[in-house]
């Protein structure tokens, strides 16, 4: 008798639990559209022969590794300075910490034109800091230096935070018992708390790279033009977003597209190959994972 | 063959104060620390390990001041509560990494060894997420004695071990005391096993040293709640409990036998068939089988006793809301504090 309840129970329990699945279905389903619909048009709206052309144009090319360049040694200033900032606050307990993870959102919050407009006072020709890029080669305005400095301002807290949180996440007993075993402090991090947190730094490093390449706000401002100088030797030039942007303003929407989908095919490529190496295992920070 | 000894070491956490704690480890004795959450044990270890600055007293290694040392340089073999075995490393890596990070050759040698020594070697390539308990234990001891320390530091040995393993890791410990020659200090909650390993007892109530003792004195005489409870004693009553309790009662009996922290005294045991001879009455209130017989918990108003009828169990034993007599023999009956 129990048995049979049982089993007209059950259909029933699902049958009134489906239009909530539903409705979880269409809101989920609804963002998603939202999110491939524009690269679905974008990729849509110039001829291929046109994003073809596109790919093998100078101007695109120059413009496409001035940004990947840049936006990689954004990336690399992310791993130098903001490893150690999110560790630091991760394990050290000090006087204003929340005052210190309060500035390092403020990048995050602060909308990018201004940030491009602040920078732009510091380095403005005639001002301290640009006297002093300038007399040790690193001139910023309208440089690719510019360009790195922006990337930076508004890319690096998304490695700090990454950084944080996976510091947090690790079990303070197993430093110690590193410690107490015959590490010092910098072993104790190299052999032990870097390994374990690496996964989660290198997804804080991904979101970096991706908020550096995409970045047009700040770029606008300190660096609109980049002129040959630094690591950069070529034409006058500019970043993708801002080519993109120069393409659009002066009505040409299908070079705008062309060029945009050649962006976005080798930034979706990069993606799945870190992606595909994750899940193969090859890569370091993989084997930083608890065994299942 | 290194002696450690501690004077008057105090240290802070938080606000937590610990100590002054005077202590001498000799080689393979084995200190084992105890008292309630919160005594201060886990304190007492991190500040012997060097993770806590000491704020006056000092730690000597052969009569050296070694207070100021950072772990890393006290030669220790610390085993944290949860083991603290690295997750990222096999087997294998974990125990050969005190030898590795003192840049020694021979680390992979020295580690095979110790896996050889502990039954690992059919796991060495494994992850510790993939081991058991007491396999993990073993994995934590072995990589502790890889660092070839001169004191061994262990929080809760036997923390989420089965029977088992707990019984294997009693004779690990004797090994370990007879080969390595080396002071051990365990924190622990355990008493069976405590007793089993340990040659001096460190009592810590509220961060303070309530007592350092040997086996024997410590089961002779708890001196205070949580001792007493410890060494067995399963009737313990606080002074307030037993004030103002009826005259003729057992609580008002107990009350001029109490020490400041009260009265505490091991289940008196009823005899067979003498259900209805003693000084004292109460209704059962619980009845349970354990190795030693049954265990009964009585209603003695205000006090619920615990009570032991040792085996072999016939039919006639007292059953729930029973009316059982027995007797409290005064030289059971320790006062506390």
């Amino acid at each position: 008798m129990n048995r049979e309840a049982e089993g007209a129970s059950t259909p029933r329990r699902r049958s009134r639990g489906r239009p909530w699945l539903v409705l979880q279905l269409v809101l989920s389903g609804s963002l998603l559209l939202l999110f491939l619909l524009p690269i679905y048009a974008l990729f849509t709206y110039a001829p291929p022969s046109e994003i073809l052309s596109a790919a093998s144009n100078q101007t695109v090319d120059t413009a496409i590794w001035l940004t990947f360049f840049a936006s990689g040694i954004a990336v690399l200033a992310a791993v130098v300075f903001a490893i150690p900032l999110g560790y630091l606050l991760a394990r050290r307990a000090f006087r204003g910490r929340s005052l210190v993870e309060s500035v390092v959102s403020l990048p995050i919050v602060v909308p990018h034109l201004l940030v491009g407009l602040g920078l732009f006072f510091l380095v403005i020709p005639g001002s301290p800091l640009y006297r002093f890029t300038t007399a040790i080669g690193f001139p910023v305005y309208d440089t690719i230096w510019g360009v790195v400095l922006v990337m930076v301002f508004v890319s690096a807290p998304y490695t700090v935070l990454a950084a944080d949180l996976s510091f947090r996440a690790i079990d303070a007993r197993v430093i110690e018992a590193s410690r107490a075993l015959g590490a010092g402090p910098a072993t104790a991090f190299l052999t032990v708390s870097l390994p374990l947190a690496l996964r989660g730094i290198v997804a804080g490093l991904l979101l970096t790279w991706a908020r550096a390449v995409s970045e047009i706000g700040g770029i606008l401002i300190l660096a609109y033009t980049v002129y040959p100088g630094g690591p950069y030797n070529g034409p006058v030039t500019s970043t993708l977003s801002v080519l993109v942007y120069n393409l659009f303003q002066a009505g040409d929407l299908s070079a705008a597209a062309a060029v945009s989908s050649v962006f976005l095919l080798i930034a979706f490529v990069l993606f799945v190959v870190v992606r595909l190496g994750e899940r193969s295992g090859w890569v370091p920070w993989r084997r930083g994972e608890l065994a299942p | 063959m290194t002696s450690w000894s501690v004077e008057g070491l105090e240290t802070t956490l938080d606000h937590f104060r610990l100590g002054p704690v005077d202590l001498a480890l000799a080689p393979g004795h084995v200190t084992a620390v105890l008292g309630s959450s919160g005594a201060g044990k886990t304190t007492l270890l991190r500040s012997l390990a060097g993770f806590l600055p000491a704020r006056r007293g000092r730690l000597l290694r052969d009569g050296v001041d070694v207070t100021d040392l950072p772990p890393e340089q006290r030669r220790l073999g610390y085993v944290p509560q949860g083991l603290g075995l690295f997750p990222h490393r096999t087997v294998e890596r974990n125990v050969s990494y005190p030898l590795e990070v003192r840049g020694r050759l021979d680390a992979r040698v020295r580690a095979r060894e110790l896996l050889e020594r502990f039954g690992l070697t059919p796991l060495m390539h494994r992850h510790p997420a993939r081991l058991s308990g007491g396999e993990l234990e073993r994995v934590a001891l072995a990589r502790a004695l890889a660092a070839e320390p001169e004191l061994i530091l262990w929080d809760e040995p036997w923390q989420a071990l089965d029977v088992e393993a707990r019984h294997e890791l009693g004779f690990v410990f004797e090994e370990l005391r007879e080969t390595e020659q080396v002071p051990v200090v365990v924190v622990t909650h355990d008493p069976s096993l405590a007793f089993s390993v340990a040659d001096t007892f460190l009592v810590l109530r509220g961060g303070k040293v309530g007592l350092t003792t040997d086996a024997a004195s410590l089961l002779a005489h708890p001196t205070d709640p949580f001792t007493a409870r410890f060494v067995g004693f399963e009737n313990v009553y606080d002074l307030p409990t037993l004030r103002g309790a009826p005259p003729g009662s057992l609580a008002a009996w107990l009350a001029p036998r109490s020490g400041p922290e009260g009265v505490a005294f091991p289940r008196p045991v009823l005899s067979p068939g003498s259900g209805s001879r003693g000084a004292w009455t109460g209704l059962v209130r619980s009845v349970h089988p354990t190795p030693e017989g049954l265990a009964l918990t009585v209603r003695v108003d205000p006090l619920l006793v615990a009570l032991r009828l040792p085996p072999p169990l016939g039919t006639g034993a007292p059953s729930v809301g029973a009316t059982v007599a027995f007797d409290v023999e005064e030289k059971s009956v320790h006062a506390l504090g």
